[in-house]
């Protein structure tokens, strides 16, 4: 569990930590939407500049982006291959069957290594610095206007908020539940596939049970603290947009307008 | 004295089970009073709790609390009057950081934001958490978890606390300082302290003890009288108190007045009988 580097919040100061999480929820969607933009090497290069930077400004160590990669890396090896070898070109360099491996390849196949790099990297950035519950009330304040349409938007961001933080405690739940199997001579790490798959039923099983009572009991102790349906609750954290947000969307821009200067370039 | 909650012939069974959780149970609790539930495991203690607090709806009987018989309509404005801190500390947290989950129930009765932040510092600071205030509460121990589901309900000023088992995870020097608190703020504010454990040495502090079996009230009295007896008191769930333990062994031997004495009454009995030999 401790490999999953992406959607893990890592405790830290810095100007990334401090900008309101609603710009920084926005924008990092906003830049994997850009990236798309890119299509020659200035603008990816350029592209990955400021990504760099951005991870620069936010003084964590470099480390933890290239681990947010690992989850995904056989998605990246399969995609850049698959450019790379079935990419159609008039000037193959090699030709085999079905399989040509070509110039033309071997730059898409670049660029779309790049733009894996790019949209991880960024969304590492956005889950590192932002607190789960940072997140939730991003999106809680993003939806707002959907009050109208009477979409229960409080109800949703305190769900939401809920299941975020009851994550780290049903992990500690199935290590439980799998060291209770283990002593009872249940074996997770070996055998084929549909052998492995079969063994995490008795966990799966146990889980739900002690899930629902940990929901009954929370749902309990809500009402009896006097959570009623969300209506005329104020609110204990609210966020706050300064100075140097409105600097991030400015500096966005730019590079939104570089990139298209870039780009056809 | 005056009644501040009165439960007649009340009845629950779970949906799931056949057999009745609470059975025709009757009891009155006064203003002011420390009150300790004890009983084995199962006896009925936490579904007693949750039925005074309208979480769960009784089959029959009545509940009336600070003299409103409760309904659909008023338990909300009841559940205002009533703080619990519930058994298992992992299982009633909603905030993301110990602050916000003290906040919680302030949140919910829509209290003003600056408001906010100066009760729940003070809350914090009752029961010494200040510095845990940016922690995830569950990166915290279970005795420091316990202290910030007490903060919780501390934080929106309830007139009866409810602690099931709250103190059970705390160190011998933590649970004195919860119970100490306490304490003091029943005298102070005037509260009602409704208290389940399984440890004698809190239910010391209080003026009643209740003994549940089965979902029956099967005792209620003073402390001394509960003390009375003696080793039968493992049958309800309680370790029988170390003077009594004692005096258990020295009636062997020599004569000791009749009925449960106190720490220091049986001190002055050892000193008379040293002072015969
Ligand atoms: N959610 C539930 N569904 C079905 N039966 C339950 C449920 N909760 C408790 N019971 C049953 O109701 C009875 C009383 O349980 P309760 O939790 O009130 O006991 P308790 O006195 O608090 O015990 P403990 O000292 O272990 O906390 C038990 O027989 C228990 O098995
Ligand atoms: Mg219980």
């Amino acid at each position: 569990m401790d490999k999953i580097i992406l959607g893990r919040y890592l405790p830290g100061d810095s100007i990334i930590y401090r900008l309101d999480p609603r710009g920084k929820f926005l924008l990092t969607f906003y830049f994997v939407g850009i990236v798309f933009l890119a299509n020659n090497v200035a603008s990816y290069a350029f592209l990955l500049a400021f990504v760099l930077f951005a991870v620069y400004l936010s003084k964590i160590n470099f480390g933890f982006f290239i681990k947010g990669l690992r989850p995904i890396f056989w998605l990246i090896l399969f995609t850049v291959a698959l450019q790379l070898f079935f990419t159609p070109s008039n000037h193959p360099l090699w030709h085999w069957g079905i399989l040509t491996f070509s110039k033309e390849g071997m730059v898409i196949a670049g660029y779309i290594f790049i733009r894996f790099v790019l949209i991880i990297f960024i969304s590492t950035l956005l889950t590192l610095t932002t607190t789960p519950i940072e997140i939730s009330d991003s999106i809680e304040s993003i939806l707002k206007p959907l009050k109208k349409i009477n979409f229960p938007v409080t109800q949703v961001a305190l769900m939401l908020s809920i299941a975020l933080r009851f994550v780290p405690l049903l992990v500690d739940e199935t290590t439980k539940i799998m060291d209770a199997q283990r002593a009872r001579g249940v074996d997770f790490g070996e055998g084929v596939l549909i052998k492995r798959i079969k063994s995490f039923v008795p966990i799966l099983i146990p889980l739900f049970v002690s899930s629902f009572s940990i929901a009954y009991d929370l749902a309990i102790a809500m009402e009896s603290r006097g959570y009623k349906d969300g209506e005329g609750r104020s609110k204990y954290r609210v966020l706050s947009w300064d100075k140097r947000d409105n600097l991030m969307v400015l500096f966005m821009a730019v590079v939104t307008i570089i990139l298209l200067f870039l780009r056809s370039y | 004295m005056e009644k501040i909650i009165s439960i007649e012939n009340l009845n629950y069974t779970y949906p799931e089970s056949k057999k009745p959780a609470i059975k025709d149970l009757s009891l009155d609790i006064y203003k002011n009073e420390w009150l300790s539930i004890v009983g084995k495991n199962g006896s009925g203690k936490s579904t007693l709790t949750k039925l005074i607090d309208g979480l769960i709806e009784a089959s029959s009987g009545t509940i009336t609390i600070a003299g409103q018989v409760i309904n659909e309509e008023n338990i909300w404005d009841a559940r205002k009057r009533i703080g619990i801190i519930f058994q298992n500390p992992d299982h009633q947290f909603v905030g993301a950081t110990v602050e916000d989950d003290v906040a919680f129930g302030l949140e919910n009765q829509g209290m003003p934001r600056e408001d906010m932040i100066k009760e729940v510092d003070r809350a914090l600071a009752l029961v010494k958490m200040s510095d845990f205030k940016t922690r995830d509460p569950q990166s915290l121990s279970g005795g420091q978890k316990q202290r910030v589901a007490i903060a919780g309900v501390l934080a929106t000023k309830p007139q009866i606390i409810i602690m099931d088992e709250s103190t059970s995870m705390l160190d011998p020097d933590g649970r004195k300082t919860v119970l100490d608190l306490v304490q003091q703020l029943r005298k102070q504010q005037d509260l009602t302290i409704i208290s389940i454990t399984h440890d004698i040495e809190e239910t010391e502090l209080s003026q009643r003890i209740v003994v549940l079996n089965d979902g029956q009230i099967v005792k209620d009295g003073k402390p001394v009288d509960i003390y009375d007896l003696g080793s039968n008191l493992r049958k309800y769930g309680l370790e029988e108190p170390f003077s009594s333990k004692l005096m258990s062994i020295i009636r062997v031997t020599e004569k000791l007045p009749e009925g449960y004495l106190s720490e220091e009454e049986l001190k002055q009995q050892l000193w008379k009988l040293h002072s015969n030999m």
